[in-house]
């Protein structure tokens, strides 16, 4: 199995999607990742060179568009309804910055 | 800390701009049908696509494509038919689907440009002006007799949906910084938005004002947002670097942000400029980082450092499908592009012989433009009335625009100034009746009591004297009775000629024709 | 015993109550006992919908009594599962993780709210691997389901709910996703009719995204009229869905047809695919004999970029699910571990407790092949490869009007069989090329395999927006192998072994 990821690289991917993963779990995470990464290989294997790619398979549809009109909203109870903690009609989330203060 | 003048005697400012504009005179958002609404209670004018809840999924708002394409038409971009949204990601709880659907690498706008006239004390900030003749180049910039005109590149302008909006509790002065909580109102997220990125082609802080003063007389003038920097519908960050004068690599640039007004984006630039110098000089390093303007401190503090390049996974949105806009769908918007400022600007000096300067002052404001547009039109249907633009212009450049300024709650249509009273106004004095002086007086109590030009200058019995007679008599006793000064002006000092003008206006109670008295008193002392 | 309404078909349940045999109230009242009395084991239902349903029966009574029916819409007193990733207002939805545990809907999904419009009775939602990665439903936080033929194997996934409650018998019709296979796997490890069908013929709006460009909703049922008339409802533009497309085709309108003068591609490579059981192979030739004899005529189609697909889809899946998941933040709602004095702590406890492992690995395998170098190494070439994968399509539609495939590789394994995420991967080898291209898909139930006597299925592929074409051939295969049947223990009103 090749090394794609090292577990460094594997908490920096943790950090960036958020996800807090245990020192074990970053080692399992790491084998993980790796093989699968081996069986994308395939997927390297082609000559694409001039192909373009398709990013929506949706034939030739495009330009699709509504009219700028109201549809109406929420009521506010509802938009907070499955809020973990709210205040004063709004979501209430902890300090952004943390106590560490400036990021 | 050096002054600017003196930075830019060793070191040449590059400053680029990314203007973001909300389109606040949409109905809705940019993908959702939600009510585009400010200040309405939190969280109220929110659905599942703006929320981000799961399953929702973004529809794009034609009005607001219609927009951007206008704005792109505005500033001489080229309209890309093929494009994508993508998906921006990163975590952050204003953005409820923590991703921006925002543009790739093309935009709807690309390689757009404005012209910036350049003059007065302005033009001074640019290093070394006076070694161009009028009509010379130099770099993007061409000398003009009062100043230059400044050929600024515009990379593009891209649609995205702005974030909502948090309230921070338990910090000083609702700031971010030592916050314990914060509060998040998703009202304004989603709401329609086009980013316009600058070239670094700009070298000053009054440069860079320009461009942002000229961007939003555009918007406004194509009625695409209500361009309120103070409510943050009219958002500009600027990029700075410093590079020693006659070298061509950039240096390291810093993000300034929070410049809410057009003073504040040219004095934060103006001390970072000076700030990045200072340091440079005492042989220190600029770091990448983004820094706040606080104004009333007058300094830029750090908010950021950007340690490696943001990587914000950016890949095409495969909920939107791709654009392809026809020839039929942009000409249509084409269309709808009115007179724009500089157009509008050309047209007075061509139609009107008005000069560049009065021109573009008459188009600073959307207002007085369409109130001169007006008074013209009523002007024109008379025979040969087009010899009153002159005054007209400057009756808006100066009492109106004043009178406006004095008053900044009261809209030019809702005070008692008509077209057809500017234009009675302005014939008073042009036919003499009335003195330029008495005609100021007789607009300000136009404006106070609302009445009629004519009327005003009967009730108070304004009238211009031009009898040649009767101003004889007084410019003699006038001269008679100040001998000294009749022979400082005989020793050659012509100015005191103001000091007869005067006391003959004061003798006549001001209604003396300022034309006849210059000329009698001319004939007599000389 | 009396059938239970779960094991009727759509037009016997609707017969039913035009003869005021039974009335919809009754329907809901004994789809509800049923799946009280029959669930325990499988365990398909996560949540059922008493009051929702019973008012849409009373209703359809209403109509009846009134003598308006057949005004009531093709589903009217049909009852209905729907797969836990689709929002119907006032319910849970789930996506069977711990992430959304206590989430209720605000709004109804557009396939959701087209068979209410149809007049059918939402009975519930139904368990499947959590956020639809995985094909088995093990990975669901709620527990697994379990196949209805044979209590210790998986009923597939990531569907296994919607079509384990199908098999079982406690309702003919469901409604399941299909990002990779989840519809066609699952139908074909529970013996039923299950179809993906072309993307932008249903509308996503409201389904919980995992592969933006690849989800497709479609039907469960045990006969091809039946989902049929489910996809007849389901289908058509939805302006709330840009990438929804126009669909005035009946699909029940050419069941009858029969397949002769059809062509019909068989592909060679598939057939000597490493991995596929025999006995899953000989069913496959088998279907293809019996098309032919029908009077079809059997092409040899390539797809030579089709060995491609799995690695693709293994790039472009978790690209999208890394994006679409990013939503999960403990911010607006969603699990929040408590306690935390700053976000980005609340942040990682709430998203590492509330997704599962499999969830955690899709996220940070998209996040990492999304990044910046890598981008150009797996996610460019994923959507190259997708379009070679489209023209390979399009180059067999020239000589076929439909192609016809195994689905899943093998028959239903058992509970716990399967541990490795790359092996559990290789079930999809035989759908996921079709969500790659967009085309459609369906799963056609043909008896019990010779070696597991479990139920096994074809796959049979059609050209974009060309769903009508499988459907004809699937009803020609019914012909032979007959409306699947409800799983033998679940028969005839039974409750389990």
């Amino acid at each position: 199995m090749t090394q794609h990821l090292s577990e460094a690289d594997v908490r920096g991917i943790a950090e960036y999607t958020r996800i807090g993963l245990t020192a074990e779990e970053v080692v399992a995470m790491t084998a993980d990742l790796n093989a699968i990464i081996d069986s994308l290989a395939p997927i390297t294997e082609f000559d694409l060179d001039g192909v373009e790619p398709t990013f929506h398979p949706i034939g030739d549809l495009s330009n699709v568009m509504r009219d700028d009109t109201v549809r109406g909203s929420f009521a506010q109870a509802v938009a907070l309804e499955n809020a973990p903690k709210q205040e004063n009609g709004s979501f209430l989330i902890p300090s952004i910055l943390g106590e560490g203060g400036d990021r | 800390m050096k002054t600017l003048e003196e930075v830019f005697e060793t070191w040449e400012a590059v400053i680029g701009l990314e203007i973001h504009a909300e389109l606040t005179t949409l109905e809705t958002k940019m993908f959702c049908g939600c009510k585009l609404e400010f200040g309405a209670a939190p969280n109220t004018h929110t659905c599942p696509v703006c929320l981000g809840l799961p399953g929702a999924l973004p529809v794009p708002n034609r009005a607001a494509i219609e927009s951007i394409v206008l704005a792109g038409l505005a500033t001489n971009c080229d309209i890309e038919k093929h494009s994508m949204f993508y998906r921006k990601n990163y975590m952050y709880p204003d953005m409820a689907k923590n991703f921006q659907t925002t543009q790739g690498p093309i935009a709807f706008c690309m390689r757009g440009h404005l012209d910036l006239d350049v003059d007065g004390r302005g033009a001074a900030e640019r290093y070394r002006l006076d070694a161009l003749a009028p009509g010379e180049r130099d770099g993007n910039i061409t000398r003009t007799e009062d100043g230059y005109v400044a050929h600024v590149g515009i990379t593009r302008i891209h649609m995205e949906e702005d974030a909502g909006k948090m309230v921070h509790l338990g910090g000083g002065e609702g700031r971010i910084a030592g916050a314990t909580q914060s509060l998040v109102d998703y009202n304004r997220a989603g709401t329609p938005l086009i980013e316009l990125v600058t070239e670094p082609d700009l070298r000053t802080p009054e440069e860079a004002r320009l461009f942002m003063q000229k961007l939003r007389q555009i918007y406004l003038a194509i009625g695409i947002s209500d361009c309120s920097m103070e409510e943050g519908s009219l958002r500009c960050d600027g990029n700075v670097s410093l590079r020693r004068r006659g070298t061509t690599a950039f240096g390291t640039k810093t993000e300034l942000k929070n410049m809410n007004s057009f003073k504040n984006l040219h004095d934060g630039l103006a001390y970072e400029i000076c700030r990045q110098a200072e340091v440079l000089e005492e042989g220190g390093v600029i770091y990448q980082e983004t820094r706040h303007w606080d104004p009333s401190a007058k300094r830029t503090i750090v908010m950021r450092v950007k340690e490696t390049a943001d990587d914000y996974r950016l890949f095409p949105e495969p909920d939107l499908a791709p654009y392809d806009l026809t020839d039929e769908f942009i000409e249509g918007v084409r269309a709808k592009l009115p007179e724009l400022p500089d157009q509008k600007a050309a047209r007075y000096a061509a139609d009107f012989g008005l000069t560049a300067y009065d021109a573009r002052h008459l188009v600073d404001h959307r207002t007085t433009a369409d109130f001169f547009d007006e008074c013209m039109a009523l002007a024109v249907a008379e025979k040969g009335g087009s010899k009153f633009a002159k005054p007209l212009a400057n009756l808006i450049i100066n009492d109106v625009t004043a009178w406006l300024n004095a008053h900044e709650d009261t809209a030019l249509a809702d005070t008692p100034l008509t077209a057809a009273r500017a234009l009675a106004l302005v014939k008073l004095i042009a036919s003499e009746a009335i003195s330029s002086k008495q005609g100021k007086e007789v607009f300000a109590t136009m404006m106070d009591e609302d009445a009629e030009p004519a009327a005003i200058v009967e009730a108070r019995g304004m009238k211009q004297v031009s009898d040649a007679g009767a101003i004889e008599a007084v410019v003699d006793e006038v001269i008679a009775a100040n001998p000294d000064e009749v022979a400082r002006y005989r020793e050659g000092n012509t100015k005191v000629i103001g000091f007869f003008v005067g006391q003959c206006m004061k003798a006549m109670r001001g209604q003396g024709n300022p034309k006849i008295i210059n000329e009698l008193l001319a004939k007599k002392l000389g | 015993m009396a059938t239970p309404f779960g094991s009727m078909s759509v037009r016997e349940l609707q017969a039913g109550l035009a003869a005021k045999e039974f009335s919809a109230a009754e329907v809901a009242r004994g789809t509800f006992e049923r799946i009280e009395a029959a669930d325990g084991v499988v365990h398909s239902f996560l949540e059922t919908t008493e009051k929702l349903a019973l008012d849409a029966a009373s209703r359809i009574d209403g109509a009846i009594a009134e003598g308006r029916l057949a005004e009531m819409g093709p589903l009217a007193g049909v009852p209905v599962g729907y797969k836990d990733n689709l929002n119907l207002t006032g319910t849970h939805t789930t996506c069977a993780s711990n992430m959304l545990r206590d989430y209720v809907s605000p709004y109804t999904a557009t396939c959701v709210e087209r068979t209410l419009r149809a007049g059918a009775l939402p009975i519930g939602k139904l368990n499947m691997d959590e956020f639809a990665f995985g094909g088995s439903t093990e990975t669901s936080a709620f527990g697994p389901t379990r196949n209805p033929w044979d209590t210790e194997r998986v009923p597939g996934g990531s569907s296994g709910g919607s079509a384990a409650a199908v098999a079982a018998g406690l309702v003919p019709v469901s409604l399941g996703s299909d990002t990779g296979g989840s519809i066609r796997q699952p139908g074909s490890f529970c013996g039923l009719v299950g179809v993906k069908p072309t993307y932008g013929v249903v509308s996503r709006y409201g389904v919980v995204a995992f592969g933006s460009s690849l989800d497709q909703v479609g039907p469960f049922a045990r006969s091809v009229e039946d989902a049929a008339l489910t996809l007849n409802a389901l289908a058509g533009r939805d302006e709330l869905d840009c990438t929804s497309q126009p669909s005035d085709v009946d699909f029940t309108a050419n069941l009858a047809e029969g397949v002769r003068g059809m062509r019909i591609g068989i592909v060679p490579a598939f057939l000597e695919a490493a991995g596929l059981a025999p006995e899953v192979k000989a069913k496959a030739q088998e279907a293809a004999l019996a098309l032919e004899k029908m009077g079809a005529e059997l092409v040899e189609v390539e797809l030579p970029h089709a060995q491609a697909a799995m690695s693709a889809y293994y790039v472009l899946g978790p690209c999208e699910a890394f994006s679409n998941l990013a939503r999960f933040d403990s911010v607006r709602y969603g699990y929040c571990d408590p306690g935390h004095k700053d976000l980005g702590s609340q942040y990682e406890a709430s998203r590492a407790r509330g997704f599962g492992p499999e969830a955690r690995r899709r996220i940070m395998l998209g996040s990492y092949l999304l990044s910046a170098g890598v981008y150009d190494r797996y996610y460019y070439p994923a959507q190259q490869v997708r379009t070679l994968i489209t023209r390979d399509y399009a180059a067999a539609y020239e000589s076929v009007d439909c192609i016809l495939t195994p689905v899943a590789p093998r028959t239903a394994f058992k509970l716990g069989e399967i541990g490795d995420p790359t092996e559990m991967y290789l079930g999809d080898m035989f759908t996921i090329s079709i969500n790659i291209a967009g085309n459609g898909g369906m799963s056609v139930p043909v008896g019990l395999g010779a070696d597991t006597g479990l139920p096994v299925g074809v796959q049979l592929i059609a050209p974009p927006f060309k769903d009508a074409n499988m459907f004809r051939a699937a009803a020609a295969l019914e012909t032979v192998y007959g409306p699947a049947p409800v799983a033998p223990d679940y028969a005839d009103g039974k409750v389990g072994a």
